[in-house]
């Protein structure tokens, strides 16, 4: 199994080393010093600023530095829109806030989304199965943005206008980021996310639940699931031993890949309620064009994504006994 | 138990005896998107303890679907039975049966083993699990007890080495013995009645003997009666009692196996004969094809549905279904122009 | 794996009837866009003139009291100040912000007249704490409702009848409302057609082709060139999605790299298409064809492996067929189901994204688009005002539904294997 880690981390090597140099081809298709220029500037203030911002050196030069941050995880680089701080302060500092959006969100949306698959299952070309279709696909055809706007009106303004509950909170208060531990669960993040988390689930519950009942629809139509009902086994034992354990691979799979999907998702939750997130980080970084903040941040997105990858590989050899890494 | 049998439509071998399992007009229907479709029409035989009844046919003429009618393992809410279907055994009619009661007697008193032994064992389990699945379901003895009579089951189908096997997945064992073990699954509870729907159709063929064989002893050393579905006369011939040729959904010849090959009084069950190379074994008896095409379920002649394909055909044919009739008090056959010696005539 | 050409596939096909229905759908608006596109009959700045008061309803509704006056007010003011003007009468027949409506021909004294008129019932109106619970209350509603009823009234007074042919586009004008500009929401949504199916077709076909071509030649050629392909798109693939999408996005739609793809792109696609191109769309389209290539890419390059392993495939090769007719005449008519279900699937993905884009400021520039109009309503949904979002949700809504019911449909017909 080792060997064949290592081997998939090889590969990957290449494939990391492309990005970065992708990203930062793309990057330099704008020029940030225009941006940067006081009014009637002088080609002298052109190259100070140029040098100033390390866009002098040669491109394999600027190319190793950032490999150098990465592998050693030190993003020491100052940020050229927030002078004074470096990318890895930025960075510590919006992982916080988008985690604590992308992993309730993941973990609701995927139990409750594999329960449902499972009723539907069951429930396998009657009512409720076929309304549940019908719902997913209807609400897979509205656009992300549209359950944003909604969400924030209704649970968020209509709602404390009709009830008076203040349950939640218009948008992000930027007094609260520095509240921590407790307090953070307990009173901060109802207020400020539990709202940008529902509305992800509520999006993403059409895509999942969808998916996972193909799924589920798919095992049950297998042969071994006829001789498990030949045996006399009853129904729940069928769905929760025999084809639950088997669609795992597909789960984890789904799960996986919704992993960086889930933090794409915030980027619009987190522009939208202006939550500091990483999202929220880059989006801004890319306006300014703040070459190292988007460098920095999308080489950690790809590592994490790599990284998924690699796991869900080994969970692979976990769940089905005839997967052997090798 | 009830008393009234019903009165047998089909000769029986031993018309004393009364059978184990009974299927009388048993109609299959599935609802599709184009339409309800008649996969079985109105078959009815009967199998006696002791005995193998052989089910023969092209594949496609709803031999599966006749033996998951009889366990009730067709997707409930597309599936469809006659009204005047029934499917008797030890006095119920298990077509009415709730699914409660049904199951009890999945597993226990009615077992199945399947054409495909690389797709019927769940590949995340282990063997020893999924043996002591059935003994958990329909016996009351403890886990120890459970995991000898695995062992024990495990040697009856002889498996080398149990113990070890016990423990291994699906994946780790080859095509015949995973047939072996469905066998094993099947026989953990002593059932009454054994349905095997070509067990050995994805097997090679010293690995077919063997499993055949296997059968044959199970037959001897407990009696259980076996419905033996196959596509394969050379099997029929080795194995069967008595035969049941189906064609297009329908039973169009029943006979013993001896009346049956030597003087058939069907033309698609010559044809079939015929296409059995008379040389050599007859373990190579695959059924080879007959000129043109089954009808599609969904495009079934009014009149006899073999017609089209049959070179005895006459204008009756094409016009008026034929009925299942008598022609021994063993024998019937569904044929205007039967071609048995007793018919006395010829075309 | 069923052959794009078997009919009998399309037979299966044609029984679907949500997908037949959904193909209809999708025709239409492909008929619509298509019609904009030639014809012009609404034009970009039909869409963006001022067709009415902010925020009117839709469906000839009424609003409520309270914005009846804000309404009647902002004509009266907006006339008044153009009576203001040094050349008041050039200035009130230049008058547009009533969309097709123009004003009477009356000299100004006429109009301050009839404005003054109108001032005075306003004025009445304006006495009431609250003009929404008034007109609600049984005691003041019918005086109220008379008073509102002579304001509107006198507004019309202003203006010249609607002719007969007018009377049709001015109903189009206000069917689905104006948005926070007076704009017509329904022009916009219509408008925004052009635009969806553009961006949806253009990126469709861009990375369907390029996945294609990739696909093709990484899954037939092996080797080397499957090794590059495969590197290249497991590197796009290892960056999120919307992630590449903004950064390209963003990169693309400033700067002289744009600029000079504008010129020629632009001009090449201008002498082609007469100008009804959007050229601002082109950062949009090259982001979008970057990103998406890889899906069909992935699925081509497998199924092409799979056929060529095939015995006639085989076959061929050893026969001495050249490799260019086999990969035409085996491989392609194999993997085009692949292709037209990627099509649709990037379809939607496109439309949607678009959306989001937009949202960022990174998508559509000049002109509506769904995403824009959803974008704008944010605010517009705080003070309960819902039919721009609306309507842009409800077209985009149909558009998307269709091209998932008719990619199900597909699957389900050309590759039932599928999860
Ligand atoms: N679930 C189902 N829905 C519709 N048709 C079915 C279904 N199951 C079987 N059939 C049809 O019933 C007919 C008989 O099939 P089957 O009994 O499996 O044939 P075989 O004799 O080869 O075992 C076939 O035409 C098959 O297409
Ligand atoms: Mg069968």
């Amino acid at each position: 199994m080792w060997t064949y880690l290592i081997r998939r981390l090889a590969w990957n090597v290449p494939v990391y080393l492309g990005i970065l140099l992708f990203i930062m081809i793309v990057l330099r298709v704008r020029d940030p010093v225009f941006a940067r220029l006081p009014k009637n500037a002088t080609e002298q203030d052109k190259a100070d600023i140029r040098a100033e911002l390390g866009l002098d050196q040669p491109f394999v030069a600027q190319y190793r530095d950032l490999l150098r941050q990465v592998c050693t995880l030190s993003f020491d680089q100052e940020s050229w829109s927030h002078p004074g701080q470096t990318v890895g302060q930025i960075m510590k500092r919006s992982i916080g806030p988008s985690l604590a959006i992308t992993v309730p969100a993941l973990v609701f949306t995927t139990v409750l989304s594999v329960t449902v698959a499972l009723c539907s299952a069951w429930f396998r070309g009657r009512l409720p199965d076929r309304l549940l279709v019908l719902t997913s696909v209807l609400g897979m055809s509205i656009s992300f943005l549209v359950y944003i706007i909604l969400g924030q009106y209704f649970a968020a303004f209509r709602m404390r206008e009709i009830t008076g509950i203040d349950l939640f909170a218009i948008s992000y208060d930027p007094e609260v980021s520095g509240v921590g531990g407790m307090e953070f669960v307990t009173t901060v993040w109802p207020r400020y996310y539990l709202l940008p988390v529902l509305t992800s689930v509520v999006v993403a519950m059409g895509y999942d639940t969808r998916f996972y009942r193909a799924v589920m629809v798919e095992e049950s139509s297998r042969d071994y699931i006829i001789t498990a009902r030949a045996k006399g086994a009853p129904q729940w034992r069928i769905m929760f031993v025999h084809m639950l354990k088997n669609a795992m691979i597909p789960i984890i799979t789904r799960v996986a890949t919704t992993l960086p999907f889930l933090i794409t998702g915030s980027f619009l939750l987190e522009r939208y309620f202006g939550i500091p997130g990483m999202g929220n980080q880059l989006l801004l970084a890319v306006e300014s064009l703040d070459f190292p903040v988007v460098q920095a941040f999308t080489a950690v997105f790809a590592a994490l994504y790599i990284a998924t990858i690699l796991l869900t590989d080994i969970l692979y050899a976990l769940v089905d006994p005839r997967v052997r890494l090798s | 138990m009830s008393s009234a049998s019903p009165s047998s439509e089909l000769p029986t071998a031993a018309p004393t005896a009364r059978p184990v399992l009974s299927v009388r007009n048993l109609t299959t229907q599935f609802r599709t998107d184009r339409g309800l479709l008649t996969a079985v029409d109105s078959v009815s035989f009967d199998v006696f303890e002791g005995e193998v009844l052989g089910i023969v046919g092209e594949s496609g003429c709803g031999k599966s679907v006749t033996a998951r009618s009889i366990m009730r393992l067709l997707p409930e809410h597309i599936t469809r039975y006659g009204p005047d279907s029934r499917v008797e055994f030890s006095g119920c009619n298990l077509l009415e049966l709730k699914e409660r009661r049904m199951r009890r007697i999945r597993g226990d008193r009615i077992a199945m083993i399947f054409q495909e032994p690389m797709t019927a064992l769940n590949p995340v389990y282990t063997i020893g699990a999924q043996l002591d699945e059935a003994l958990r379901y329909h016996t009351s003895l403890s886990r120890r007890e459970r995991r000898r009579r695995v062992l024990e089951l495990l040697e009856r189908v002889e498996i080398p080495s149990p113990e070890r096997r016990r423990r291994e997945y699906p994946h780790q064992l080859s095509g015949g013995m995973r047939q072996r073990i469905v066998i094993a699954m099947a026989l953990a509870c002593e059932p009454d009645v054994l349905i095997a729907d070509e067990p050995t159709t994805a097997l090679d063929v010293t690995i077919q003997a063997q499993i055949l064989r296997l059968m044959d002893e199970l037959r001897k050393t407990s009696q259980t009666a076996i419905v033996l579905i196959t596509h394969d006369l050379g099997v029929v011939a080795q194995m069967c009692d008595r035969v049941v040729v189906m064609y297009a959904g329908q039973v169009v010849e029943s006979a013993g196996v001896d009346d049956l090959f030597h003087d058939a009084a069907h033309p698609y069950t010559r044809a079939l004969l015929e296409s059995i190379p008379r040389s050599g074994a007859r373990r190579t008896g695959r059924l080879a094809t007959i000129p043109g095409m089954v009808p599609g379920l969904d495009e079934m002649p009014a009149a006899c549905r073999f017609a089209e394909r049959c070179s005895g055909r006459e204008d009756r044919c094409t016009r008026i279904a034929p009925r299942l009739t008598d022609i021994t008090d063993a024998r019937s056959v569904r044929c205007h122009f039967p071609m048995h010696q007793a018919a006395g005539e010829t075309h | 794996m069923t052959e794009i050409g078997s009919s009998r596939a399309w037979r299966k096909f044609l029984r679907h009837r949500p997908a037949v229905i959904a193909s209809v759908v999708i025709a239409v608006y492909v008929a619509v866009a298509l019609s904009v596109l030639l014809t012009g009959w609404i034009t970009l700045e039909d869409t963006s003139a001022r067709v009415g008061p902010a925020n009117l309803p839709g469906f000839g509704l009424l609003p409520d009291p309270e914005q009846r006056m804000d309404n009647a007010e902002w004509l009266a003011e907006r006339i008044e100040s153009l009576c203001d003007r040094a050349d008041p009468e050039e200035a009130l027949a230049g008058f547009r912000d009533l969309g097709s409506r123009r004003l009477a021909d009356l000299n100004v004294d006429e109009f301050r007249r009839r404005i003054d008129a109108i001032w005075d019932t306003w004025d009445r109106l304006a006495e009431l704490d609250d003009v929404n619970e008034a007109a609600r209350s049984p005691e003041t509603g019918p005086e109220v409702r008379e008073g509102l009823a002579e304001l509107d009234r006198r507004c019309e007074a202003l203006l010249q009848p609607v002719s007969e042919t007018g009377s049709v586009w001015r109903t189009l004008e206000l069917l689905l409302g104006t948005d926070r500009q007076g704009r017509s929401i329904f022009l916009r949504a219509v408008y925004s057609i052009r635009v969806a199916v553009m961006i949806g077709l253009v990126t469709g076909l861009l990375a369907v082709a390029i996945g294609t071509l990739a696909g093709l030649a990484a899954g037939y050629f092996g080797g080397i060139t499957d090794g590059i392909i495969t590197w290249l798109y497991s590197t796009f693939a290892s960056i999120p999605g919307i992630v590449l999408l903004i950064v390209l996005a963003f990169m693309f739609s400033g700067g002289e790299l744009d600029a000079s793809l504008n010129r020629v792109t632009g001009g090449l696609l201008r002498t082609v298409l007469g100008g009804r191109l959007d050229e601002t769309l082109i950062p949009v389209y090259i982001s979008f064809a970057i990103t998406f290539w890889i899906g069909p890419c992935r699925v081509i390059r497998g199924e092409t492996m799979k056929i060529r392993e095939l015995e006639y495939v085989q076959a061929a090769v050893v026969m001495g067929f050249g490799r260019m007719r086999l990969l035409l005449r085996h491989v392609l008519p194999n993997v085009s189901h692949l292709m037209l279900i990627n099509f649709s699937l990037l379809f939607i993905a496109a439309v949607k994204s678009e959306v989001i884009l937009s949202y960022l400021g990174l998508g559509v520039q000049n002109g509506p688009s769904w995403g824009l109009m959803i974008s704008q309503s944010g605010q517009e949904v705080m003070k309960g005002f819902f039919w721009q979002i609306g309507s842009a949700t409800g077209f985009m809504f149909v558009l998307v539904l269709a091209f998932n019911i008719l990619t199900d449909a597909l699957q389900d017909v050309f590759d039932p294997k599928h999860v």
